[in-house]
């Protein structure tokens, strides 16, 4: 198990390096110019060189990419061009909203999902497994935003059940900050109230970015269920008169579980990345609307960094379902 | 624990019963919510600057002067008066002395000094409006309320720039200097000002909070000192924005679409404004492109552009420029200006190398803009008259500055808003002058001796009478030359809950940028 977690940490370093290669080369050779804009509409190009000197950016590419190497080995992200502020401060301050609003999302998408997908199946063709099917569907064809935009509609403005968008209410007080997820913080600082709020916050935009996880845990789980349920054992284990609860939860669940624990992981990683269209809609501060706003402004050292921190995050859910898939299934166990 | 948890369920059920709140005092003040759409990427007065830096600096800072006023004036505000010499070289400005910072410290003569200094030694922001006229070393304090500038040559627009130059405190900067920075680093997210407000809370990308200063040394033109402050919340999308402004989460917003004002105006406890602006919003063209260095061609397209269209997208809250100038702009006169005329378009297509078209234009626009999109789309159909076919491209504005540096890469048309810094007609017929080219507004790399030489010799005369005559001159010219089909003067819109007093906007502000100063709440 430990050669398996060091060689997968080892092939991660590698591939961020790989990422970091492909980042920097498109942000590098894409159209825009990061100086001028920074410099302003007005600015004169004395005062625009100013700026390309100052950042290195009238230096030769394979020396600026060996100068992002050695910064980024330094744990130095870069500056924005824009807020001149240092990038892992930023990451910083957005990226832990970004989790908490996944975490949540995915936890929905699971509690929600995988009873479905098992209900699904045990009623297969019958009424109940229509009507989740449809949720299925409607979950991976429904764009997002939109339905973001339709749950603010309906249940934020008409209904007033909901807070339209934001981590926390204006006049709410932060709670001091030591992991910068609200929930957490509060929680914490010994203030459930306001971690309660916090999470009264996120139910819209986490309800709208876990529809399409849903569906897919729903559809995943749905077939695999189908699936292990034809199998000798279960039907042994039917004729054998133990209750069909025992046989679905502990029997068949259990190995269906898999490909949908694997498919949760691929979908967090995804989440993290995918966030930018709910966080837009319900002006949730998070990664991101960071990485949005520093794409179009061109300004690459936040969209670098942005990239790789999703590449990490995304390699490593990868690696804990792999070592999850390990300690649940002998079998993987012994391949390693 | 326990009691906080009921507490809060039972606060989840007040918010469940109750949807809209009205407005609500904090610490028993009023707090005035602003939706905007851009966050704040600093608010040192002296870095770069857009529309949400100069409304926080604008907040925060004082300037020597101020505009204010429709149409825009220059109206003393740290100067008392001012001097001019016969020359129009030296500018004397005396001091109010009862100005103060907001740690209490006087507004000194030095303290100008060293602003001034500062930006120009930066060579950052607001620096392009002056460096070619004032060196660092021609500012002098006379005495303690008493600044002297002496130009290097005269420039009559001189004064029109100074409301974006505002005055910090020496002695907090120099504390927080590091590194021989100018406290550039500090200054990013705190206030070293003499202003109405002071920086209370910088919640990057989310809100920034602005604390009313009570002992403004100014006051303020409103009796009520109920007012506590303004928090800027950014509100990306417009619908989210028309959403907080109806549920009352917001108090004023800035960046609705034409139909939705309209909606939120019939609303009786909603107030939408409208007032023009001395942004202009026209066709640049390339005019040492392939094609569109032919004037003839360029007058074709201009007669075969359907401005009505441009209105009718606008809601009708937009007027059709009746000169390359605003109508704010001093010195602004009317010209006949190209309406649509397919007769005449044909005519002067004929005189091309292309008289039966089959030619294709490049059209870029901002990506996501639907207003651009449908006025491409205008254009394509008008130019399908002429046997010409458009290509649309969409691009991200950063992809568009790049297009418009040189006028290899230009595009033949490109959809831009200009907005002026200043109302000197300068601060307009300079987008026509080799000056600008490479920057976005001056995609057309015009080249125009005799149009060169005027804007030269308009600015640096300094009697108006002397002047006038030149921009109107100037104006006839530009349009003469067609270096852009000039478009429209879109009206620009605020609403705000009708409980908001005292909001005025001025055409010289940029697009979502709000004078903080005279607003307050009155339930």
């Amino acid at each position: 198990m430990t050669r398996l977690i060091l060689k997968r940490l080892g092939l991660m370093v590698v591939m961020l390096l790989g990422l970091a290669v492909v980042t920097f080369t498109i942000a590098n050779i894409a159209p825009g110019d990061p100086a001028r804009l920074a410099a302003g509409p007005d600015a004169t190009q004395e005062m625009v060189d100013q700026i390309r000197e100052a950042r290195g950016f009238d230096e030769p590419l394979p020396l600026r990419f060996a100068m992002y190497i050695g910064q980024l080995a330094r744990g130095d992200l870069g500056t924005s061009v824009y807020t001149g502020r240092a990038v892992a401060r930023d990451i910083a301050q957005f990226l832990p909203a970004t989790v908490e609003l996944v975490f949540f999302a995915i936890t929905i998408a699971i509690i929600v999902g995988i009873p479905l997908g098992v209900l699904a199946a045990v009623w297969q063709n019958r009424f109940p497994d229509h009507g989740i099917r449809l949720i299925a569907v409607s979950g991976a064809a429904l764009p997002m935003f939109w339905l973001g935009l339709m749950l603010q509609w309906y249940l934020a403005l008409q209904l007033g059940w909901f807070p339209l968008g934001g981590r926390l209410g204006v006049f709410d007080d932060v709670p001091p900050q030591f992991t910068g997820m609200i929930t957490v913080d509060a929680l914490l600082n010994g203030d459930p109230s306001t971690a309660l709020t916090a999470l009264w916050y996120m139910v819209l935009p986490a309800a709208a970015l876990s529809l399409p996880a849903l569906a897919a845990i729903i559809r995943v789980n749905r077939a695999e269920m189908l699936e292990v349920l034809g199998r000798d054992y279960v039907i042994n284990a039917k004729a054998q008169g133990i209750g069909p609860f025992r046989i679905i939860a502990v029997y068949a669940l259990k190995n269906a579980i898999l490909p949908t624990l694997a498919m949760i992981g691929l979908r967090f990683g995804w989440m993290l990345g995918g966030t930018v269209l709910v966080e837009g809609v319900f002006d949730f501060p998070g990664i991101g609307l960071y990485a949005a706003k520093a794409a179009v402004s061109s300004d690459f050292e936040p969209i670098m960094a942005v990239t790789l921190i999703l590449g990490a995050a995304f390699m490593f859910t990868n690696l804990l379902i792999d070592l999850a898939y390990a300690v649940l299934d002998p079998r993987v166990r012994n391949q390693v | 624990m326990t009691f906080k948890l009921l507490t809060s369920a039972a606060a989840l059920l007040a918010m469940l019963a109750s949807p809209a709140s009205a407005v609500e005092k904090r610490d028993g003040k009023y707090w005035m919510v602003v939706g905007s759409r851009q966050a704040v990427s600093h608010i040192d007065p002296g870095q770069s600057y857009d529309y949400s830096i100069r409304m926080m600096t604008l907040a925060l800072y004082d300037g020597l002067v101020k505009y204010t006023g429709n149409p825009p004036e220059v109206e003393p505000w740290l100067a008392t008066d001012w001097t001019t010499s016969d020359d129009g070289l030296v500018w004397t400005f005396n001091l109010a002395p009862e100005a103060t910072f907001h740690n209490g410290d006087p507004v000194t003569a030095e303290a100008v000094v060293y602003s001034y200094k500062r930006v120009l030694e930066l060579n950052e922001g607001a620096s392009w409006m002056l460096s070619d006229i004032l060196r660092p070393e021609n500012i002098k304090a006379l005495d303690e309320h008493t600044v002297e500038f002496t130009l290097d040559r005269a420039y009559a627009p001189f004064l029109s720039f100074l409301p974006w130059w505002f005055i910090v405190n020496p002695a907090q900067v120099e504390a927080h200097e590091v590194d021989g920075d100018y406290g550039k680093a500090w200054l990013a997210e705190h206030d070293a000002g003499s202003g109405p407000f002071t920086m209370e809370r910088f919640d990057q990308g989310t809100a920034y909070w602005l604390a009313r200063d009570d002992d403004y040394w100014k006051g303020f033109p409103y009796d009520s000192d109920d007012m506590g402050g303004v928090i800027y919340r950014i509100i990306q999308e417009s619908s989210s924005q028309r959403a907080a402004l109806m549920s009352g989460e917001a108090d004023l917003v800035s960046d609705l679409t034409p139909e939705e004002f309209d909606v939120v105006a019939q609303r009786p406890d909603i107030e939408v404004t409208s007032s023009q602006t001395l942004a202009t919003f026209g066709l640049k063209i390339n005019t040492q492109g392939e094609k569109m260095h032919d004037i003839n061609l360029r007058k074709a397209v201009a007669y075969a552009f359907d401005y009505d269209t441009l209105l009718q997208i606008y809601n009708g809250k937009a007027t059709l420029q009746t000169s390359p100038f605003a109508d704010a702009i001093k010195g602004k006169v009317d010209i006949d200006m190209p309406r649509q005329d397919m007769d005449k378009a044909r005519e002067y297509l004929a005189k091309t190398p292309w008289p039966d078209g089959g030619i294709t234009l490049e059209y870029v626009y901002v990506q996501g803009l639907e207003e651009q999109r449908q006025m491409g789309l205008s254009l394509l159909n008008s130019l399908k008259d002429l046997n010409i076919d458009l290509e649309m491209v969409p691009l991200t504005w950063a992809n568009m500055v790049a297009r418009a540096s040189s006028p290899d890469t230009s595009p033949d048309l490109m959809a831009v808003f200009a907005t002026p810094v200043s109302t000197d007609p300068d601060a307009v017929a300079i987008q026509y002058h080799p000056i600008s080219h490479g920057k976005y507004y001056g995609s057309h790399f015009i080249e125009d001796d005799e149009l060169t030489a005027l804007i030269d010799q308009g600015r640096k005369l300094s009697d108006w009478d002397e002047r006038a005559p030149i921009y109107a001159e100037i104006q006839q010219k530009i349009v003469d030359i067609q270096p852009e089909i000039f478009g429209m003067l879109r009206m620009r819109q605020f609403a705000h809950r009708d409980y908001v007093k005292g909001f005025v906007d001025t055409p010289i502000r940029m697009s979502a940028e709000i004078d903080f100063y005279p607003i307050y709440i009155q339930p």
